[in-house]
């Protein structure tokens, strides 16, 4: 066993073999190994990466649950109002812990159901998709904004960036929960069909909810690109950056070959942050009463039985604790990787 | 402490009888000139419109600085009387006995009744008038600089600071109106809307409507015309009832108000001893603890923390209101004041559990930051108590950033409220804009949305200014 490494001073690479004390301290590693090396020790961290891997499991398994009978079919399916359709009609309270393993044990109904009779956890592992499609494709439109618009503004200075930053500062100064209920509304009012369906999987993409994505994504991207643009100006006051400008370099290959790399870690410690901010606010918009009727997320669930929460407070509280647990992953691995990826931050 | 025990022997009996003495004189005073000014100012406003009332209005500041200074003059020091000096003077006090006035007559009025409040409101009245009419007065004072106070201040660079920040907050105020305005025609023709679930509705009726509201105008002249209303005050009707916006917000404001106030000052006050005893035992149990605690509360959905409030306090063990601001007619705890406050415990709660986990993680990450910095290692080196170094020397750096962010997050503090007060039915801003958004009652919604954004611009100023006097290691550019 035995590694190539390169002497300083001369140019020859030297045989070292296994018996060398110094090959352990000396082994190359890239800046991903060692921020994943300083991430795996971060507990706190790596909890949030396994909420996180649990709450990808709920999607990934979601036909599996329904295929066994685990979990009942999805909400316009009329198998999915099981409980309601049983005679008499029956709103059901969630089995205390004593009766929960007296009978033979069914997932379904260890939730309860919601007041017009569908069962609790179906309805939430139904929701877990909607979730992650609402936190991922936010923080990509918003990323994408962010990063256009920061690094155009830090890289090019001057009036470009004073322009860009006004408009950014219009953003951010607007109260944006409020506008996006507004626009949400007033976008929704125009929907025709309630679903898009992609033709080679059948994959079907809820238009309601989409909209509310871009609406929030687009209200949102302010101040990450004031932080994206900080980030551009700081770095390419540097010696490398001038060093590559000398060489003849672009400005195209300055900003995507050796600027944004160098960007790269905050925008990930972000996105995770963004993720988590941007389930939060669905599921704000979805218990207001603005989110998409058609499609069922944990918010909407919320809303649909805030009338009757005296009655079924379990169809409040799970519901809001699914929500709870996403948006606290997400901060911790935020959190997390902030720590890994940006050692100068730590204290 | 020496400033605040002088303050405290300045108040002899004699001293109080001198307040209530000047109140009472400026109190006539302002009477009999406020008599001949009705006249005056309104024979300006007939002949010259807009520019005859703010005639009326110097007239009325100046008016207000002279009756004061002439008392104080009397009474205590020589004060000087140049027109600038009159007019901020005037100025000055008029609006802080403007919101003194008012709260002492509500505060007399909701504690006691008929004529004992007023004559209560009154004799208090009086004292604060003539307290806070001395302190601005010293202002102007003849000991003061020999400068006039106007070109002291217009010289300085704190001047020149905030026209700057002034100049830059047009383009910004510009955006926001245009944004706002646009929000009417995002989904096109607005009077649509009201074609909505009427088809019977026909077209003269939809014309007169438009022509009504003004929308069968070019969109640009709309927009102006919509911005020189706003900048008189006038909001335009609601779509739904007719009555005027600015009395609606109006109505609506102070409730919000009442209810973020009560709860900014609760959590910025818990999460000082908090954060500091955090930061000082960095990485022992209570810190882990609370370091937890408030990354949960970040994370927390305001709306169902609320929600299982109301499950727990009000349904089950039926303690606490469940929604509103008020119990009428059924008053809980039996008083009006105890029923307010037994209506915003919950809100509150929940509110202030979601800012004091912000505030806590700042104001431990900054005095983590200032405990090792190298003033403090020579305030331990002088021997100095732990508790001095620390509230005294310490928080001082370590909350200015808490303000600035309240500040900065008024704006969403504002927006945030929706979601608390859609949860409690709370008569505020934030639940009466859910109203007007779902039925798209556009001039309520422009009208909320302009007036919060540009609070929040006015309070990202006011930080931005009281943060130079707050350190003074910030530069001026």
């Amino acid at each position: 066993m035995f590694t190539w490494t390169r002497e300083s001073g001369s140019g020859r690479p030297r045989k070292m073999t296994s018996n060398n004390k110094e090959k352990a301290s000396r082994r190359s590693a890239s800046q991903w190994a060692v921020a994943w090396r300083r991430f795996k020790r971060n507990k706190p961290g790596v909890i949030g990466l396994t909420m996180v891997i649990i709450l990808f499991l709920f999607p990934l398994f979601e036909f599996a649950f329904t295929q066994l009978g685990w979990i009942f079919p999805a909400r316009p399916d009329p198998a999915a109002y099981t409980f309601f359709y049983e005679i008499p009609p029956k709103i059901r309270q969630p089995p205390s812990l004593e009766n929960l393993f007296k009978q033979p044990f069914r997932f379904t109904g260890i939730f309860g159901t919601t007041s017009i009779g569908s069962d609790v956890l179906s309805d939430m592992i139904h929701a877990a998709k909607y979730t992650l499609y609402v936190g991922i494709l936010v923080t990509a439109i918003t990323m994408a904004l962010s990063v256009a618009v920061g690094a155009t503004a830090g890289f090019f200075g001057g009036w470009v960036d004073n322009v860009l930053m006004r408009i950014a500062e219009v953003f951010l100064v607007f109260p944006s929960l409020l506008l996006i209920l507004v626009f949400v509304r007033i976008f929704t009012l125009t929907v025709g069909e309630p679903f898009w369906t992609i033709p080679p999987f059948n994959i079907q993409i809820p238009t309601g909810l989409t909209i509310v994505i871009v609406v929030v994504a687009i209200f949102n991207w302010g101040s990450n690109a004031r932080m994206i643009r900080g980030e551009f100006l700081r770095i390419r006051e540097l010696e490398f950056v001038e060093a590559e400008r000398a060489l003849g370099a672009g400005n195209g290959r300055i900003i995507f070959r050796h600027i944004l790399p160098n960007v790269l870690s905050s925008v990930i410690v972000v996105s995770s942050l963004t993720i988590a901010y941007a389930i939060l606010l669905e599921a704000a918009v979805s218990f207001l009463g603005f989110g998409d009727v058609n499609t069922i997320t944990w918010g909407q669930i919320l809303q649909e039985n805030f009338g009757d929460a005296r009655v079924v407070w379990w169809a409040e509280f799970f519901p809001g604790l699914a929500i709870l647990f996403s948006v606290f992953a997400f901060n911790l691995l935020g959190d997390g990787l902030s720590d890994a990826l940006n050692p100068r931050l730590r204290e | 402490m020496a400033m605040a025990l002088d303050r405290i022997r300045h108040l002899s009996l004699k001293n109080i009888a001198k307040y209530f003495v000047h109140g009472l004189a400026f109190s006539i005073l302002f009477l009999v000139l406020s008599f001949v000014w009705v006249f005056v100012s309104a024979f300006f406003t007939t002949i010259g419109g807009i520019i005859g009332f703010i005639i009326g209005l110097v007239l009325l500041f100046l008016l207000v600085g002279f009756a004061n200074s002439l008392v104080t003059s009397y009474l205590w020091f020589e004060v000087r009387y140049g027109f600038w000096d009159l007019f901020i003077h005037g100025f000055v006090l008029f609006a802080i006995l403007f919101v003194v006035n008012i709260a002492i007559t509500v505060v007399a009025a909701s504690v006691i009744s008929g004529i004992a409040a007023t004559l209560v409101a009154f004799v208090i009245g009086s004292f604060v008038e003539g307290f806070v009419g001395r302190q601005v007065a010293s202002w102007w004072s003849e000991k003061y600089a020999a400068q006039t106070t106007l070109k002291r201040f217009l010289g300085s660079s704190m001047f020149r600071y905030i026209a700057r920040r002034l100049l830059y907050m047009i383009p910004l105020f510009i955006g926001i109106s245009i944004i706002s305005f646009f929000i009417m025609y995002a989904a096109g023709d607005p009077i649509n809307i009201i074609k909505v679930g009427r088809p019977q509705i026909t077209q003269e009726t939809l014309d007169a409507l438009r022509e009504y509201y003004g929308l069968d105008k070019p969109i640009p002249i709309q927009y102006i015309n919509w911005l020189s209303n706003l900048v008189q005050g006038n909001f335009g009707k609601s779509l739904y009832g007719g009555r005027p916006v600015n009395l609606l917000i109006g109505n609506w404001f102070w409730e919000t108000v009442k209810l973020q106030l009560v709860s900014v000052l609760l959590a910025f006050f818990i999460a000082i001893p908090i954060g500091v005893n955090s930061a000082k035992k960095q990485y022992s149990k209570q810190d882990i603890a609370v370091t937890s605690v408030s990354l949960f509360g970040v994370s927390m959905p305001t709306f169902w923390l609320g929600l299982l409030l109301i499950i727990l306090f009000s349904f089950n063990l039926g303690w606490l209101p469940s929604e509103g601001a008020y119990g009428r007619p059924y008053l809980w705890w039996g008083n009006p004041i105890l029923d307010e406050i037994a209506h915003l415990i919950l809100p509150v709660t929940v509110l202030v559990y979601v800012m004091l986990a912000q505030n806590v993680r700042l104001i431990r990450a900054n005095m983590l930051e200032i405990l090792r910095s190298d003033y403090i290692l020579s305030a331990r080196a002088s021997g100095l108590s732990e508790r001095t170094i620390i509230y005294k020397y310490a928080l001082k750096n370590a909350i200015s950033p808490v303000i600035t962010y309240l500040g900065v997050s008024l704006g969403a503090i504002i927006a945030g409220a929706p979601m608390t007060e859609y949860t409690f039915n709370w008569p505020g801003l934030g639940r009466r804009f859910v109203d007007a958004a779902t039925r798209l009652d556009f001039p309520v919604v422009m009208g909320i949305t302009m007036i919060i954004t540009v609070m929040t611009l006015v309070a990202n100023l006011i930080v931005d200014i009281s943060y130079v006097y707050m350190d003074p290691r910030i530069r001026l550019r």
